[in-house]
């Protein structure tokens, strides 16, 4: 799946971004980058649906390994 | 993961909206009201003062501008933000009306420049614009597909 990222921009100026599609940490890179960009700080942050996703994905794979272990 | 994020552009500071700060009297009794704004940009501010019509003469510490009747004197504060002193046939809630008047202009024109860094730079961060839209409140929206760099 390709990875997205989605650049609103309003008419007082301030700008609203979110990623869709990138997993792990990945998607952190890309505040840096937007900032960049954009020429602008982070006011504030949250991670999204795909964050829990990812970290419920992860922590059943460790569980499965810890099984396995047993 | 992935995240959601609000990003304020440098032009513009922390500050939510315009707001009378102080309203005082100079030398001759005249009501001079005191509005703290959000702009940081000098040359977007001249521009968005002349959008609203008002006579702009940029000086090398302030900007003054020139309505019918009122005259406003921006300064910067210490944090690079501008406020304005103003003068004539005004008072507190006028005097918010007339830089918040400025401030949507200004808002504009960041929205426009940062637009344009965007179509411009994007591709050289590895983000392939793939779609742009525009909102009912006149926000613009774009659609990157990220190409594997960062």
């Amino acid at each position: 799946m390709v990875a997205h990222i989605e650049v609103t921009v309003g008419p007082d100026g301030v700008v609203s971004a979110r990623t869709h599609g990138l997993l792990g940490e990945r998607c952190l890179d890309y505040i840096a980058v937007l900032e960049d960009l954009l020429e602008a700080r982070t006011a504030s942050s949250e991670y999204t649906d795909d964050y829990t996703r990812t970290h419920e994905q992860a922590s059943v794979a460790q569980e499965v390994r810890d099984v396995d272990r047993h | 993961m992935s995240v959601s994020l609000i990003l304020v552009p440098l032009a513009i500071s922390a500050v939510v909206a315009a707001h009378a700060s102080r309203t005082g009297k100079d030398g001759a009794g005249r009501l001079i009201c005191h509005v703290q704004t959000r702009m940081r940009d000098r040359a977007l501010l001249a521009e968005a003062l002349r959008y609203t019509g008002a006579d702009v003469t940029v000086l090398d510490d302030a900007l003054v501008a020139n309505w019918e009747g009122v005259r406003a004197t921006f300064q910067r504060d210490d944090d690079g933000v501008w406020t304005a002193h103003l003068e004539g046939f005004v008072d507190d809630q006028r005097a918010v009306e007339i830089v918040t008047a400025v401030d949507a202009g200004y808002g504009r024109l960041v929205q426009g420049a940062v637009l344009n860094r965007l179509r411009e730079r994007a591709p050289a961060a590895g983000l392939r614009l793939e779609s742009e839209s525009m909102g009912a409140d006149a926000s613009v929206s774009l659609v990157f597909a990220v190409e594997d760099r960062v």
